[in-house]
């Protein structure tokens, strides 16, 4: 098993150079291109609502990602330092004519990650929330 | 008219919006949704250039959907990459701004 370890202050300008190094750890998976958008995708993100509901855009609290290479997987945990989040919406969000008269434009993150990764989970408390992304790679069970 | 992210050009009723920037993202939203003005009765978006797009730049997005249907405008988007056409379809933005070819914009020149 390896970890990468990256630490962001909790500035959006910063989850672009956790994207960057989403991109090289895929690639040096050996994941598909296809595949390697997805996570860069599901991990921006999942850092973002860590900066924006997580950590409130204080940049003194950091975000903190580690990607964990397994045999089997990549695991990706991304964890703020906020107050904890009783609940994550990870149901299908779509633009409709509803959404659009009313202004609703935003809210796709949580569904996004969860159709892109192969699984995902939260766990929060007091001292911040974990998001855990996983995605198999080719021919291991998911 | 240029601005930091988005380079427009005109052509009769067609307004063709290229999008310079490689990641529209949260960072390049603000620029990008700043550019949502004087839409044609035919906007067209071009994303050749465009390499990430994120649900904090699909919001931006929404901007000029949302200032094309007030207006009764369409609003197209052009040279989408296929992970991105994924992601439109995955979220409906593509019944909103569907996809053009270039060829197509050609009688309008």
């Amino acid at each position: 098993m390896e970890r990468v370890l990256v630490n962001i202050p909790s500035n959006p300008v910063f989850e672009r150079v956790v994207r960057a190094s989403a991109d090289e750890v895929g690639q040096a998976i050996g994941l598909a291109p296809d595949r390697i958008e997805d996570l860069k995708l599901a991990v921006s993100e999942a850092v973002n609502n860590a900066i924006d509901h997580g950590n409130h855009r204080q940049a003194a609290k950091l975000v903190e990602v580690i990607f964990v290479l397994d045999q089997d997987k990549l695991e990706v945990r991304i964890r703020d330092e906020g107050e904890g989040s009783e609940r994550v919406d990870f149901s299908r969000r779509v633009v409709d004519e509803h959404n659009l008269e009313a202004g609703m434009h935003r809210g796709f993150g949580m569904y996004l990650i969860s159709a892109l990764v192969d699984d995902c989970e939260v766990s929060s408390s007091q001292h911040g929330t974990v998001m855990t992304l996983r995605l198999y790679r080719e021919g291991y069970q998911r | 008219m240029t601005n930091e992210v988005i380079k427009r050009e005109e052509f009769g009723d067609v307004a063709l919006l290229h999008i310079v920037t490689t990641s529209v993202d949260a960072i390049s939203a603000t620029a990008i949704e700043a550019a949502c003005i004087n839409m044609r009765p035919i906007t067209v978006l071009d994303f050749g250039d465009v390499a990430f797009i994120n649900s904090a730049g699909i919001s931006a997005l929404l901007k000029f959907v949302v200032s094309a249907r007030k207006s009764g405008y369409k609003l197209y988007a052009m040279n989408v990459s296929p992970h991105h056409q994924k992601i439109f379809k995955m979220v409906e933005m593509s019944r909103f701004m569907p996809t053009i070819e270039e060829r197509d914009l050609a009688a309008y020149r």
